[in-house]
């Protein structure tokens, strides 16, 4: 098993879509991030100029855009094992180790860390986007009309020392409460991103159905039934939040944090699972 | 002692085609089996349950006595050169063979003796998406090698290898299979799958031939040859009086297409007949039967169901308009030794 999975591994560092999929999550976070930080007004009625105390509005806004990483990791699943069966190295990979089952739950293993791997990732980047903020929010005091809302130069600049400790204080708190949930989220989407790779095989069907679902088919669901819509993947994997059932967006009824992580894990297993007996039995010409 | 054996081993593609039908036969070791039939025979299928990756619909194929798919570490028993087995384009030719090596437990040291040894070395850190052909062959070869295997398994090697590239496939399965004889008393089993019988037949010891998904002769390439019809063609300006000689001594004789042929006769017969007579030779040849007559004579000159002559008739009907009769009888192509006069 463990010659398995430092194969698994192997397989992921030595083609460049690894790479392709962990870079496009760090320029979308970034991307969303610098928008919603910098965006007039926003879902918290406004994220122009200084919040003096407290938790920051604009930092849940920034941050809360960071756990849609948990997509291209659903997609990294897939591709885990779509990749296999489109390069057809399902050959030398079965018959080096003919029993299919072991060979998942090594694609399993080696996603879920993937996955991990990714929303680590994910923090590090909304972590380096909230010091960036900071530096330039305090500044913007003088800079972006800090003064012209009816402030001294002399009180501003005596206010910025304030505003840095407050700033990172409030930065560190939104970020921790949202960290862990991102993190574990994305890695059990891989886990449900594999799960659906082994049910569909071929690529491009995969990666598709999985982003309409958890994109438009789920959120319609949770728009009509929350009480259903709770116990689907996407909304299983925002339960993980911590900042989610306090601080921003009205997500409506949510499982507790491990009812939401044993939902996803779950429906990651069961799709794996019946990949495995269905999809992944056939034939290899 | 490795061993492969297939019991009533048979394979069903959806409801109408039967691409295996109980079909049972023992690999020998100690020599190159050929694995031959038309295309659409049932070879890669077999080769394919023989490998854990095709389920059979019924009966089995064991190697040592057990299924593929409950060998603990195949790699070590059994190496297998595939055609269309994958490799992913951004993938190096060396990494793509340490993740065999990785499942397998082998040290990567033996990753670089095997692509030494098909002479890959120098193209080890190059994506295979740039590898041609040939280089791709030979990095599955590496691939099969890698375990040091007792049992090698190759599924029409030779396609897209240029004629140098056969012919070290060649030596080089002659070479394996032998190689085990001095080392170990057990040898080693080499099956290659062909339809290039020509080919095929300068590589392999025992033959196994399958027509449409069954079993239609096992044995030595030797002995299935032996036994079987010869004759002599000569050409001669004075063709008339040879055939009343031939007929005159008892021997068979017709004239076709020019020559004189004489159906199980041998040129020492032939020989002292035209001298005797003082009959004008200006050709002769004596053709033993080869693989491929063999073949042809075994499969009733069929191909698979579906890829008999008809097409080609069609074929020629469509190019040339409807008054054209296609031939009914497929001309049997044999090999020919000349002998000079």
């Amino acid at each position: 098993m463990i010659r398995l999975l430092r194969a698994e591994v192997r397989k992921l560092w030595t083609i460049w879509s690894t790479y392709v999929v962990f870079g496009i999550v760090v320029l979308i976070d970034l991307a969303f991030g610098f928008a919603l930080g910098f965006a007039p007004g926003g879902r918290h009625g406004g994220t122009a100029g200084i919040v003096p105390h407290g938790s920051l509005p604009w930092f849940t806004n920034v941050f809360s855009v960071l756990d849609n990483s948990r997509l291209l990791a659903l997609v990294l699943g897939a591709l885990i094992i779509t990749g296999e069966y489109r390069h057809k190295t399902v050959t030398p990979t079965f018959l080096a180790e003919p029993r299919r089952g072991r060979v998942v739950v090594s694609k399993l293993g080696v996603g879920f860390g993937a996955g991990l791997l990714l929303g680590v990732l994910t923090m590090v980047a909304g972590l380096i986007l909230g010091f960036i903020l900071i530096l330039v929010r305090v500044h913007s005091c003088v800079w972006l009309g800090g003064v012209s809302q009816g402030m001294s130069h002399a009180a501003c600049s005596a206010r910025q020392g304030l505003y840095y400790s407050a700033n990172l204080h409030g930065m560190w708190q939104d970020w921790s409460q949202i960290a862990p949930g991102v993190i574990l989220g994305t890695g059990l989407f891989a886990i449900y991103g594999i799960g659906l790779g082994a049910l569909l095989k071929n690529q491009i069907v995969a990666i598709v159905v999985g982003l309409i679902f958890t994109l438009v088919v789920e959120t319609i669901i949770t728009a009509i039934w929350p009480v259903i819509g709770e116990y689907l993947p996407g909304q299983a994997a925002t339960a993980l939040e911590d900042a989610a059932r306090t601080t921003f967006r009205d997500n409506g009824p949510l499982l507790p944090w491990w009812g939401g992580a044993l939902m996803l894990l779950a429906y990651g297993i069961t799709l794996a699972v019946v990949g495995t007996l269905t999809t992944l039995r056939s034939d290899i010409t | 002692m490795p061993t492969i054996e297939a019991r009533g081993l048979t394979k069903r593609f959806g409801s109408h085609v039967l691409a295996v039908d109980h079909l049972s036969f023992t690999a020998i070791p100690g020599g190159v089996t050929g694995f031959l039939g038309p295309n659409g025979a049932g070879k890669t299928t077999t080769l394919r349950m023989l490998l854990g990756l095709v389920t059979p619909s019924s009966g089995s194929v064991l190697v040592d006595g057990h299924s593929y798919r409950d060998l603990p570490n195949p790699t070590k028993r059994v190496g297998a050169v595939l055609e269309a087995s994958g490799f992913h384009p951004a993938r190096t030719a060396r990494n793509h063979l340490r993740l065999t090596a990785l499942v397998a437990g082998l040290p990567f040291a033996r990753v670089e003796e095997c692509l030494d040894l098909v002479g890959l070395m120098d193209a080890a850190d190059r994506k295979v998406g740039g590898f041609s052909m040939g280089m791709r062959q030979r990095l599955e070869l590496a691939r099969a090698l890698l375990g040091k295997p007792d049992i090698l398994v190759l599924d029409e090697p030779a396609n897209g290898l240029d004629p140098q590239g056969i012919a070290w496939l060649r030596d080089f399965l002659r070479f394996y299979a032998s190689e085990s004889a001095t080392e170990s008393e057990e040898g080693r089993i080499v099956i290659v799958s062909s339809h290039l019988l020509s080919e095929a037949q300068l590589i392999v010891d025992d033959v196994i031939v399958l027509t449409s998904g069954r079993l239609a002769a096992q044995g030595r390439l030797a002995d299935l040859l032996a036994g079987t019809s010869r004759s002599v063609r000569v050409r001669t300006p004075d063709a008339t009086r040879l055939l009343q000689a031939l007929r005159a001594a008892n021997l068979p004789a017709v004239e076709r297409d020019g020559y004189v042929v004489s159906e199980g006769a041998t040129p020492e017969q032939l020989g002292p007949l035209m001298v005797e007579n003082r009959i004008e030779v200006h050709e002769m040849a004596s053709s033993t039967e080869s693989l491929e007559t063999l073949f042809f004579s075994l499969t009733g000159g069929e191909s698979a169901p579906g890829q008999t002559a008809a097409p080609v008739g069609d074929y020629r009907r469509f190019v040339e308009g409807p008054t054209f009769s296609p031939d009914p009888s497929p001309v049997a192509p044999s090999s020919s030794e000349g002998v000079q006069p």
